[in-house]
C-alpha cells in the first residue's frame, strides 16, 4: 500500500476511537497481510474508489461491537440490534471519512460507498491481487482490527 | 530486519507446519511467565529436589550440589542467572529440575515449571530475534510457536559448555537444503579441525541466516565461498574462530558484499554507465524497485531516466516491508554537500530542508509492501531489486524470481546486487562489473 494512505487511515482511528469510547485506546503494530483472514464476529466494510480501489474492513467480535454500540449510544445494549449495528456502522464511517479528508488535504481524491455490516461465525476475508494493511487498535471494551486493502489504479 | 518481519514470520509458519514432519522434540517449561525449551537429546532426566548441599564462595546462581542416585552434580537456578523473579521456597518444597547431559558435564538447571515434550518441525524453528529480550540472544537457539504458544529454545551448549561446540547444533540452513549434507550434532566438532571446506560454509551460512537473515543460495554462493576464504585469514590474523555468534560479526562479514552506493545515490558517472547497457524507449515504462529502503535507489532511478532516457514516460513502483524507511522516503532530506551538482535542478529547498522537486517524486510511487505477498504487476520494463534476494529464505527467493521472470516483458531487464548471479534460462547475462544485469529472452 502507498505509503502516504497509511497515516491518515491510522491517525482518523485513533482519534476517532478515542473521542468516541472516553478511553484509552492502544495501537498495535501494522503488519501486512496477503492470504486469507478469519473475521472476528462482526465486519463493518466501507469501500474506495476514485484513485485507488479498494476496501476498509473494521472487525471486532460481537462482545466488543455491543459494548462499543452500548458506549456511544449511553445505554446498555444486550444484543447486536437493528441500533447496534446501524452504531457500528457510523464508527466505520466516522473513521472511514476522517481518513479520506485527511488523505484530501493531501492532494489524493478517494470516494467512499456506504459501510455495510457483515455479521457470522467463522467467517474469512480474501482479497484478489492486493495485500491489506492489519492496523490493530486495543480499546477498554476489547480489539479492533482495521484491515486496509487498497491498491493505485495502474 | 523490522519486529514486524518476525511476526510475519510466526504467523506464517503457524498456516504452513501442520503438513510438516516433527523431527525436533524440546521439554518445554516456563521461567517468570514464559515459555520457554531446550531440545530433548540434551535432557537426562527431570525431577524434583531441594535441599541442595550449599557450596561456598560460588556466583549466585548456584544453587548447590545435588545428589544423583550417587553422582554429584551442580545445580543452576536459572532464574537467577537470567536475572529473573525467582521464589524462594523453604527446605519442605521442592524445585523442579531438569537435569541436562552435555557433552562433558552432567548439571541440573532449576526452572519454575515443568510442561511437556513439544514436537516440532525443525524448520519452523525461526532464528532468535530483539524483542525476545529478557535473555542475551546469543543463548537462545530459535523461537517456535507450537499451538499457538511461542517457545523459546535455549542453547544449553552455549549457556553452559564451551562457544565451538554451541555452534555445531543444527539449525536449518541454506547449504543444508542445498547440499543435503547435515552431520548430526557431536559428530562433526572434529571435522571442522580438518577444515572441510563444504563444512564450514554450512557452519558459516548457518551463522549468517541466524544473525543477519542472509542466506546462501545459489545467488550468492560464489560470493560466500570466495569471501569465507578471505574472512578465514582475517580471523586468523585476530586470533579469533571463523564462526561467529553475534550479530555484528555477521555484518562484518557481509561488508563486501553490498552494492555499490547502496543508501546512497547514484553518480552520474554510474548511471550513464548503467543507461548504457539498458536499451529502454518508448512510453509508460514500468519500473520496479522492491527492497528500495529509505528510497536512494528509487530516486537514483528516476534520475537516470531523466537524464538518460529523456524521450521516455515513465514510473518507478518503489517498495519496502520496513515501515520506519519506506516512512521517509517520500520526503528524503538530502544532504546539500553531498549532493551531485548535476541533481541540483531537480531538488527543491523546503522547510525541513532540501529535498527532490514534486515533479520527480510523482513520478516514484513508494509503497509499504511484502515482496513475499500478491505483487500486481505486469509488463514491467525493468526490475531493480539488489541485495534484496540474499535476504529472503530460499525458497522465497526462488518464488520471487519466478514471479519476476512471468511479469517483466520479454526483452526487459532485471538488475540483482553486484555479488548476486541469477542462474535461469529465461535471463541472458548483459552487465559488467559492477552491475549484474539480466535480459528476459
Amino acid at each position: 500500500m502507498r505509503v502516504e494512505y497509511i497515516n491518515p487511515f491510522v491517525e482518523a482511528a485513533y482519534s476517532v476511537l478515542t473521542e468516541v469510547l472516553h478511553g484509552e485506546v492502544k495501537r498495535g503494530n501494522l503488519f501486512l497481510k496477503a492470504s486469507t483472514k478469519s473475521v472476528m464476529g462482526v465486519a463493518a466494510i466501507v469501500g474506495l474508489a476514485g484513485e485507488v480501489e479498494g476496501r476498509v474492513l473494521f472487525d471486532m467480535s460481537k462482545q466488543t461491537a455491543i459494548k462499543i454500540a452500548s458506549v456511544m449510544n449511553m445505554e446498555e445494549l444486550t444484543e447486536l440490534d437493528e441500533l447496534a449495528k446501524a452504531t457500528i456502522s457510523e464508527l466505520a464511517n466516522m473513521i472511514t471519512a476522517q481518513s479520506v479528508t485527511k488523505l484530501h488535504e493531501l492532494g489524493f481524491r478517494f470516494d467512499l460507498t456506504p459501510p455495510a455490516i457483515i455479521t457470522g461465525e467463522n467467517m474469512e476475508v480474501s482479497d484478489q491481487e492486493v495485500e491489506a494493511l492489519i492496523v490493530p487498535m486495543e480499546t477498554p471494551y476489547g480489539s479492533i482490527e482495521i484491515n486496509v486493502a487498497i491498491r493505485q489504479r495502474s | 530486519m523490522s519486529s514486524l518481519h518476525a511476526e510475519q514470520n510466526v504467523r506464517g509458519s503457524k498456516d504452513n507446519d501442520k503438513l510438516e514432519k516433527i523431527d525436533f522434540k524440546l521439554i518445554s517449561f516456563t521461567l517468570a511467565g514464559r515459555d520457554y525449551g531446550i531440545n530433548i537429546l540434551k535432557v537426562k532426566e527431570i525431577r524434583k529436589a531441594g535441599n541442595f548441599t550449599m557450596v561456598p564462595n560460588t556466583p549466585p546462581y548456584v544453587k548447590g550440589v545435588d545428589n544423583l542416585r550417587g553422582d554429584i552434580i551442580p545445580v543452576i537456578d536459572l532464574r537467577i542467572l537470567f536475572n529473573l523473579p525467582a521464589e524462594s521456597k523453604d527446605a519442605t518444597n521442592l524445585e523442579n529440575i531438569i537435569i541436562l547431559r552435555l557433552d562433558s558435564l552432567v548439571l541440573g538447571i532449576i526452572v519454575d515449571t515443568i510442561e511437556k515434550v513439544v514436537g516440532i518441525a525443525s524448520e519452523a524453528i525461526q532464528p532468535p530475534h530483539p524483542i525476545f529480550g529478557d535473555i542475551n540472544i546469543q543463548y537462545i537457539h530459535g523461537v517456535v510457536e507450537n499451538e499457538s504458544r511461542l517457545y523459546i529454545i535455549l542453547d544449553v551448549d552455549r549457556i553452559f559448555g564451551t562457544p565451538e561446540k554451541a555452534q555445531v547444533s543444527a539449525l536449518p540452513s541454506a547449504a543444508e537444503e542445498a547440499e543435503n549434507t547435515a552431520e548430526p550434532a557431536s559428530a562433526s566438532v572434529e571435522v571442522v579441525a580438518t577444515e572441510n571446506v563444504s563444512l564450514d560454509l554450512q557452519f558459516i551460512s548457518e551463522n549468517l541466516s541466524t544473525f543477519n537473515q542472509f542466506f546462501v543460495s545459489p545467488i550468492n554462493i560464489q560470493w560466500t565461498k570466495s569471501r569465507l576464504r578471505a574472512w578465514k585469514d582475517l580471523r586468523k590474523d585476530e586470533n579469533l574462530d571463523f564462526q561467529f555468534t553475534q550479530k555484528d560479526d555477521g555484518e562484518a562479514f557481509l561488508s563486501p558484499f553490498f552494492s555499490p552506493q547502496t543508501g546512497s545515490l547514484w553518480t552520474e558517472t554510474q548511471m550513464v554507465d548503467l543507461a548504457k547497457m539498458l536499451k529502454l524507449e518508448g512510453n509508460n515504462l514500468v519500473i520496479w524497485n522492491p527492497g528500495c529502503g529509505r528510497g536512494y535507489e528509487s530516486y537514483s532511478l528516476a534520475l537516470m531516466m531523466e537524464t538518460q532516457f529523456k524521450a521516455s514516460t515513465y514510473k518507478v513502483w518503489a517498495s519496502d516491508l520496513d515501515l520506519l524507511s519506506i516512512s521517509m522516503a517520500p520526503g528524503l532530506i538530502l544532504d546539500e554537500n553531498e549532493l551531485d551538482l548535476s541533481w541540483k535542478s531537480f531538488t527543491v529547498q523546503t522547510k525541513s530542508g532540501l529535498q527532490f522537486n514534486s515533479n520527480l517524486k510523482n513520478k516514484i510511487l513508494f509503497e509499504f509492501h511484502d515482496i513475499k505477498n500478491i505483487n500486481p504487476f505486469s509488463k514491467l520494463h525493468l526490475v531493480v531489486i539488489r541485495d534484496v534476494l540474499s535476504f529472503q529464505k530460499p525458497h522465497d527467493q526462488e518464488k520471487i524470481l519466478v514471479e519476476i521472470t512471468e511479469k517483466v516483458k520479454t526483452g526487459g531487464y532485471l538488475v540483482v546486487g553486484t555479488n548476486e548471479v541469477v542462474e535461469h534460462e529465461n535471463w541472458r547475462f548483459v552487465g559488467h562489473e559492477p552491475w549484474s544485469i539480466y535480459q528476459k529472452i
